[in-house]
């Protein structure tokens, strides 16, 4: 008996053995052979990679985002990579997987500081996540950079360690207000608008500026990022008489909202945020997609080089015209290529580049420069796009 | 017509329509329920890839409505038995938590699989039937409305005549009923329970692919919030009920429908688990249970395996400590740490769950709620009455402690799964009046600059001393519960887990003991949330998300329930297996469901459990 049970206890220990030390074991070979290497290919300039750390969701609830965000990794450093790299070095990414969940993002946060070879991180994707590693990130030296992180505090979260090219809602939302009161003349607006900190800060702002432009907002729902069934919430809407609807709505939920304003009774001008600019919003939306108005950072169909560029080499690349996630993406590639040009491939260097860049070509921005006091892009700029034939082209007017 | 009125009627009109599509989802789980006894966590997976047949066979290969469905029923049908088979069959003999384990794993691993076959992108299912919509009042319903609700009634329809009419469905009512008995009279109870799962399979295949023409999308992670609405739907009804259910489908909508008209739609959630739970208080066994039967052994349908833990022998549990206490003078890796930091969080969160499951036989989904009212009242204590961490680590156990209590306090009424449903139904209101209490929790915007775990005023905040930290805590967790469970009242608690009827015939006033079980293991639970947050500085309404929960009764399971070092060791296996795999990218949780599954295979009783 007594033999039996503590075999028992030997095979289940030997088990948790194995898998500590299975775990332990790439990390523990991994960070000396590295910390050996890191001085001498600083001073050799050798070939070694350039490694970018990416804390992001490839798994889960969230992984559609960070599928998103490789395709524009991917094709940013294609051509880098294509044009020599960075002094003859080649940029590479290495993308964790966090499920975009905090108990994983600190794991992950924790792996690449303890890299030597990774001198800058990109992610995380949700607020949760990525500003629970934003203290991490800080107390190991490395910048910590959010490409869509929009949540008004994330770049305080780890003091001048924490940059973001994301735009912020006191930028999008005036611009969105302007279009909808000023340029398309809604008077009594309603607006639908995720219940996420990205969707209540841009709505707060929205109806701030809305208000002073003599607009009054006769119904605001908030709602679950998980909500498929908007048909109540809109007999909510109609029975306040709007005379527009504001979309504050990320892809999926936006289409949904659409389909089902004909079978609440709708039929009302649409305007909505930028994160619409999405083929997914296209192709889930169908037909009810059509003539909604977006107050958008760029026009994909836009002659300009920096623009054109980038949307031909993606349609060729992946058979799409790129969504909001993933052109973020390219740019933020683009731009810590131009960072590490001025700094140089170290963790510091990032960091003081990031303070003098200045007006770096941007697919989103046309140019990026950040403010040094809020670690923001300083002024973007937006168009105005509707949905035509299953298109977005530019709106002009009415 | 009277506006108030004409919304009314509108309002309602919106929730028959959703309700209708609850009903649908319901029904494969509540014939699951009936015969297998068993939440099947598997059944949103089979659900959502019914959906995706559905797609494939319409938008690819353009096939008529007709022969998609068929196609749907086929695979999933076939999908059900062979999860009966591959992942289910033998496990039966043995302790009653391992096919609920085995479920989970099987999910992760259909979801997964799914997700690299058609990536996670959702996927446009434009709806081929006529677009010409019905006007009822100011709304309108269309043709799939129509279609949703002829399937939905006339499967309850068929099922229902099916399980009273024919031979096979006695066998699965007998089956259903008393195992054992069946096979002495002659049933085949192996092949009713893969009929049972081929079934449901096709019900759950055909109700994903009606769902998802409904919202015209498809995506891999739709199986989740279907599993949680079928299951609320399911015990609206009683579990089992298979008319039942689609009643309880219905009325879900209809007061989800009459919520978010009167308060908006942040609130749905939080209006159906609400009245969930209220139904749940006034009727203990759904809307149509006829009489409150007591199940035939106490311990029927619990999550608790009728297994004893294997003892550990004091020397090397000693030595176990140990090592833990000095793997941070050896290894130094902040990564190794931190992922060691997380599973004592998480260990703490499985001990809890041991002390109300494995001990009290309260089984519990609401463990993240918890945590969450720990972070949250710890956090607000340190950044707004400027309390030094330790005050309000304990501040906010002992707030999760009380707050946890009083939450659970309705459901001491219930029995086994409705337990567990009820308390997950809890963990998720938590974080949606967390989401909506702008005054008090700051919203979704949530909580930042949460100032680092500190000991006598110095920051704990290196990997090495947050990992110490962390571990003392587990330890003081532990030893608490050590004492508790050799005290009097640990006997008591065992009393009511064995038999309580018998505990409250011998005079246990069953309520008492089963909140004090509730308040240590809440308090627990908070206090690794409280540790949570502050190492994490910021926390949201997300950031104690239900599948936290579920992770947690996980770690307690596998370990071998009621089993206090089997706890850890669940917990530090289940945190360190998505680690390892890491290498593994994409595939990495198809692998970890995989592996979970294996585990249960092997030791069905949990590790450290014996039969």
């Amino acid at each position: 008996m007594f033999k039996t049970v503590n075999s028992r206890i030997a095979i289940a220990s030997a088990l948790a053995a194995v898998v500590l030390a299975a775990c332990g074991a790439p990390a523990a070979t991994q960070a000396p052979a590295a910390k050996q290497k890191a001085p001498a290919a600083e001073q050799k300039a050798s070939a070694e990679p350039i490694i970018i750390g990416v804390s992001g969701p490839l798994t889960g609830q969230n992984a559609r985002y960070g599928e998103q965000w490789k395709k524009g990794f991917d094709l940013a450093l294609e051509e880098i990579n294509g044009a020599g790299g960075v002094d003859g070095r080649k940029i590479e990414y290495v993308f964790e997987d966090s499920q975009s969940d905090p108990k994983q993002s600190v794991v992950v946060a924790q792996k690449f500081v303890a890299d030597p070879r990774i001198i800058v991180e990109i992610g995380d994707f949700s607020s949760g996540a990525s500003m629970a590693a934003s203290k991490i990130y800080e107390r190991g030296g490395l910048v910590q950079f959010g490409m869509t992180n929009s949540h008004p505090d994330f770049t305080k979260g780890g003091g001048e360690y924490t940059w973001s090219n994301s735009s912020t809602q006191s930028q999008l939302a005036p611009a969105l207000a302007e279009l909808a009161v000023a340029t398309v003349g809604l008077k009594k607006p309603a607006v639908l608008y995720l219940n996420t900190d990205w969707g209540k800060t841009t709505y707060q702002l929205f109806e701030e500026k809305a208000k002073s432009l003599g607009a009054e907002i006769v119904a605001n729902e908030a709602y679950l990022p998980e909500e498929k069934d908007f048909k109540s919430a809109l007999t909510r809407v109609r029975d306040a008489n709007p005379d527009g609807l504001i979309l504050i709505s990320y892809q999926a939920d936006g289409a949904l909202i659409v389909q089902q304003l004909e079978g609440a009774g709708l039929k009302l001008p649409i305007v909505g945020a930028s994160s619409l600019q999405s083929p997914d919003f296209l192709k889930l939306g169908g037909k009810a997609a059509e003539g909604v108005l977006l107050r958008a950072q760029f026009l994909p169909s836009d002659p300009q080089p920096r623009i054109k560029n980038f949307v031909d080499k993606y349609k060729a690349k992946y058979n799409e015209t790129p969504d909001f996630f993933a052109t973020h993406a390219y740019d933020t590639i683009k731009l810590l290529k131009e960072e590490i040009k001025i700094g140089g491939a170290t963790r510091e260097g990032v960091k003081t580049a990031l303070a003098q860049l200045k007006d770096v070509p941007s697919v989103i921005y046309g140019k990026v420069t950040f403010d040094k006091e809020t670690r923001r892009v300083s002024d973007p700029t937006f168009v105005n796009l509707v949905v035509k034939n299953g298109e977005f082209v530019a709106w002009e007017g009415k | 017509m009277d506006p108030t009125l004409r919304t009314f009627i509108d309002q309602t009109i919106n929730g028959l329509a959703i309700g209708n599509v609850y009903a649908l989802t319901a029904v494969g789980l509540a014939l699951i329920f009936g015969v297998a006894n068993l939440i099947n966590f598997a059944h949103g997976s089979v659900y959502m890839i019914g959906a995706y047949v559905g797609w494939v066979c319409v938008t690819w290969l353009g096939w008529p409505l007709p022969a998609s469905f068929a196609a749907v029923a086929v695979v999933c049908g076939a999908l059900g038995v062979a999860l009966e088979r591959f992942g289910l069959q033998g496990l039966h003999r043995k302790a009653r938590i391992a096919p609920l384990l085995a479920t989970i794993g099987i999910s992760f691993a259909l979801d997964q699989a799914t997700q690299l076959l058609f990536t996670a992108n959702p996927q446009s299912f434009p709806n081929p039937l006529p677009a010409e919509r019905i006007a009822l009042g100011g709304v309108s319903i269309g043709a799939i409305d129509v279609l949703i609700a002829v399937v939905g009634v006339s499967t309850a329809g068929i099922l229902f005549g099916f399980l009273r009419f024919t031979q096979l469905g006695w066998a699965l009512r007998a089956t259903a009923q008393d195992r054992d008995a069946a096979q002495q009279m002659g049933v085949d109870v192996e092949g009713v329970n893969r009929a049972t799962f081929g079934i449901a399979g096709v019900l759950g295949g055909l109700a994903g692919a009606l769902v998802g023409l409904y919202f015209a999308t498809v995506y891999p992670t739709m199986s989740f919030q279907a599993g949680i609405k079928g299951f609320a739907a399911n015990l609206l009804g009683g579990l089992g009920n298979v008319p039942g259910s689609i009643v309880g489908g219905v009325v879900l909508g209809l007061v989800e429908s009459y919520g978010v008209a009167a308060f908006g739609a942040t609130y749905r959630n939080l209006f159906a688990f609400a009245i969930l739970i209220g139904v749940l208080v006034v009727r203990p066994a759904g809307l149509f249970s006829r009489r409150r039967t007591l199940p035939p052994e106490p311990m029927t349908g619990t999550f608790v395996p009728n297994s004893r833990p294997v003892r550990v022998p004091r020397a090397v549990v000693i030595g176990g400590i140990a090592v833990a206490l000095c793997f941070p003078v050896l290894v130094s890796d902040p990564y190794l740490l931190q992922i060691l930091t997380n599973a004592w969080l998480l260990a703490m969160v499985a001990l809890s769950l041991t002390l109300v499951t494995g001990t009290a036989g309260q089984s519990s989904l609401g463990q993240a709620g918890f945590m969450a009212i720990g972070a949250y009242a710890s956090a607000l204590l340190s950044l707004r009455a400027g309390l030094p961490f330790e005050i309000a680590l304990i501040a906010g156990s002992l707030i999760a402690a009380v707050l946890g209590t009083l939450l659970v306090l309705p459901a001491f009424r219930l029995r086994a799964h409705y337990v567990a449903i009820a308390t997950l139904g809890i963990g998720e209101m938590v974080n949606q009046v967390i989401a909506n209490w702008d005054g008090l929790t700051n919203g979704v915007l949530g909580l930042t600059n949460i100032p680092p775990p500190s000991l006598f005023g110095i920051e704990m905040v290196t990997p090495r001393a947050t990992y110490w930290y962390s571990l003392a805590l587990l330890l003081l967790a532990a030893l608490l519960q050590l004492r508790l469970l050799r005290s009097h009242l640990g006997r008591t608690w065992r009393a009511i887990r064995e038999d309580d009827v018998a505990a409250q015939s011998a005079g246990v006033g069953l309520n008492r003991y089963k909140a004090l079980a509730f308040a240590v293991s809440a308090g627990m639970a908070g206090m690794a949330g409280a540790f949570s947050g502050h190492m994490y500085s910021y926390i949201n309404h997300e950031t104690f998300a239900s599948s936290t929960s579920i992770l947690a009764l996980t770690m307690a399971i596998l370990g071998g329930m009621g089993n206090m070092v089997g706890a850890v060791v669940g917990a530090v296996l289940l945190t360190a297996l998505p680690e390892v795999f890491r290498g593994l990218v994409d595939y990495r949780y198809l692998v970890y469901g995989v592996v979970l599954l294996l585990l249960v295979r092997f030791r069905p009783q949990g590790l450290l459990g014996t039969v």
